[in-house]
């Protein structure tokens, strides 16, 4: 199992090896019946990357076929929002506002998200804000591979978002991950969440979920520009570069992204995050997702795969780099530091990692 | 005839003691083998997703951690917790022993009783807490508390509160340690000096201050070595339920090293702040072993 940021550290150790031989050779791979143009282009772009540290991914070879998708989105409690009139967000500031009435109205966190110190608490609902906040711009390093949190729109951001999360969210946001957010939604403690789109099957399913039918589905809020920039994962089936047996590891990767398996997976098994479009468009699929938050969450899922990119930059210490960064976060919410010192101080612990890994100059 | 039995028997009596020691010499291997191998690591820039630069760097990895200011708050926390773990888990359980050892009603069930969280994987110990510390008044441990009047307390999610909550998980866990080495101690303590102190009036207070407390001291240094060294490299209940944060508020040379290692994948930096915390464990266990000693002759005497 490997992915975006996991191809960026196999491919510079060398560890794995490029799909497209196999891809491309009907002997193993019967074109017409794999339909490789059924998967999403966001979700084979994100597979692909040319090497180049710093830049390249979408470019170059694929080194992993997607098993799932996962973007992200808002989910919020349409119940208590009709309740008490709140405004779904549409920007960052409706959407402090809309988690401050929740809490203040209803007497529960008005958001839940991650926020344990490890690059997961980045990549999902703040990362995703954040790149939306500067309407796609912005990216965690400049062209040099410097690294570029200090940023005055990236700071500004964070410090909103921090001071949200510390007004209206949970008390124990620093040490909540994904299944900690994603079960207290589902549980009916929190108005809003931002995280993977696919947690929606959790929060619909009536024998685990306290709000099921009662959950609407929302893009991240956007930035100036209007449009929501929302960030993009997909666990994806690569393939050891010292395997004995290429071609077999290959049959085996073919076959368990094949339509019929995936399909089943969906429909058999539950798993609700397809990353082939004809599996979204089953009519079986469609009946079940078709019908969460009344209709809007399919809707807001396949718009918001328009614009979903992987957020981040390539290179091989990504995980370490997303560490760091959320180190800050805490130094933030904590009030250890200010949002701009606390970046700062991120800042050169990144640089010095990159240079200490032999990647930047 | 005679003398190929014999010959045969020789042999077999000589390879008798080889044979016996053999589970030994595995064992000394398969322990020294990724000893030394560790060592070797730490001073080499092990770093597995770039195997082509590996090289001996000497001590640079050991130097480096000198100016990681993670690691000096990982040392601090190492240090502190073990200090605070050890008083309380040792203080708790001598009082725990005392109670067990007097004439009470009831005190067989309450030793069996005392037992159970010694049976618990520490894993699932701690995860059972993180449960009933949720903070918000779902957590069975706010709740309970709200009937008295306390409001919620951010158990795991305050860089304080955790490290509170690590100290009341892992002395929960081996509290019955302690106590039951103590608790065993107490029952084979000679009668005698109690008998006279019991003639001459002694008060229940003199007696433990000058009879009991004396006579138990190699043992309670016994309890205070072992709970030193668990202290020391604490793992299991962290990695449960705080990963090391918040605000790397519970990070010790333990999680550190397992984040350098298999996060990061740094083999060699992680190595070396392993063997630090190995250093430390084999210089605390070294000091109070030698107190041992010392207060077992005295008791001796």
């Amino acid at each position: 199992m490997t992915g975006p940021v996991r191809n960026w550290q196999f491919v510079t150790a060398d560890w794995i090896l490029p799909l497209d031989d196999f891809l491309n050779n009907p002997k193993l791979t019967d074109a017409g019946w794999y339909k490789f143009d059924d998967f999403y282009p966001a979700l084979i772009a994100a597979n692909r990357w040319n090497g180049k540290i710093g830049g390249g991914v979408g470019e170059g070879p694929i080194y992993s076929i997607p098993v799932l998708e996962e973007s992200y989105i808002v989910a919020y409690r349409k119940d208590i929002f009709d309740q008490y009139n709140i405004k779904v967000p549409t920007t960052m500031e409706e959407m402090v506002e809309a988690a401050r009435q929740v809490k203040k109205n209803a007497g529960i966190p008005g958001i839940v998200a991650r926020g344990t110190p490890s690059a997961a608490s980045i990549g999902t609902g703040y990362g995703s804000g954040l790149k939306s906040y500067t309407d796609g711009k912005w990216n965690e390093f400049d062209g040099k591979l410097n690294s570029s949190l200090h940023d005055p729109h990236a700071v500004e951001y964070t410090e909103t978002w921090i001071a949200m999360v510390r007004e209206s969210g949970p008390p124990n946001w620093a040490n909540m991950q994904w299944y900690d957010a994603m079960e207290a939604f589902t549980a009916g403690q929190a108005g809003m969440i931002v995280d993977a789109d696919f947690f929606a099957a959790g929060y619909e399913d009536p024998k685990k979920s306290k709000v099921a039918g009662k959950v609407g589905y929302a893009l991240i809020p956007a930035g100036p520009g209007g449009k929501a920039y929302s960030g993009l994962f997909t666990w994806a089936l690569g393939i050891n570069k010292a395997t004995r047996n290429k071609d077999a590891a290959w049959l085996f990767v073919e076959w368990a992204t094949a339509q019929r398996t995936l399909l089943n997976a969906t429909i058999g098994y539950r798993n609700y995050n397809p990353s082939r479009a004809s599996i979204t468009n089953d009519p079986r699929v469609q009946e079940i997702m078709g019908a969460w938050g009344g209709g809007s969450y399919l809707k807001t899922v396949v718009k918001n795969l328009e614009t979903a990119r992987v957020l981040w930059i390539p290179q091989p210490e990504r995980t370490r780099t997303g560490d760091i960064w959320a180190r800050g976060l805490h130094d933030i919410y904590f009030q250890r530091l200010s949002a701009a010192d606390a970046f700062k101080k991120a800042d050169s612990e990144i640089d010095k990692v990159l240079k200490e890994a032999d990647i930047k100059p | 005839m005679t003398t190929t039995r014999n010959r045969r028997r020789w042999r077999q009596e000589a390879a008798l003691p080889y044979l016996l020691l053999a589970p030994a010499l595995v064992l000394l291997v398969g322990m020294v083998y990724p000893f030394c191998l560790g060592i070797y690591y730490s001073l080499t820039n092990y770093w597995l997703q770039y195997p082509k630069r590996f090289r001996f760097i000497w001590f640079d990895n050991y130097i480096s951690l000198l100016s990681e200011p993670l690691f000096a708050r990982a040392l601090e926390f190492t240090l502190g917790f073990t200090a605070i773990a050890v008083v309380v888990q040792v203080g708790l359980g001598l009082a725990v022993a005392l109670f067990l050892h007097a004439r009470i009603p009831g005190r067989k069930a309450m030793r069996a009783l005392m037992l159970l969280p010694l049976m618990m994987p520490p894993v699932i110990t701690a995860l059972m807490w993180k449960i009933m510390m949720a903070s918000t008044n779902a957590g069975i441990l706010n709740y309970m508390l709200s009937f008295i009047g306390v409001d919620p307390i951010n158990w795991l999610g305050s860089t304080q509160g955790a490290v509170v909550s690590i100290l009341i998980i892992d002395t929960w866990g081996n509290l019955p340690f302690v106590s039951l080495i103590l608790l065993g101690a107490l029952q084979a303590l000679p009668t005698e000096p109690y008998e006279a102190a019991r003639v001459d009036g002694a008060s229940p207070i003199a007696t433990l201050r000058y009879i009991t407390l004396p006579l138990l001291a190699p043992f309670i240094l016994l309890a205070v070595t072992f709970r030193t060294m668990d202290s020391l490299r604490v793992f299991d209940v962290i990695y449960a339920t705080t990963m090391g944060g918040p605000n790397d508020a519970t990070t010790n040379l333990q999680i550190m090293a397992l984040q350098y290692s298999f996060q990061w994948y740094q083999m060699g930096k992680g190595m070396a702040q392993a063997i630090v915390l190995l250093l430390l464990v084999v210089v605390a266990s070294a000091v109070l072993m030698r107190l041992w000693n010392r207060a077992a002759e005295r008791t001796a005497q």
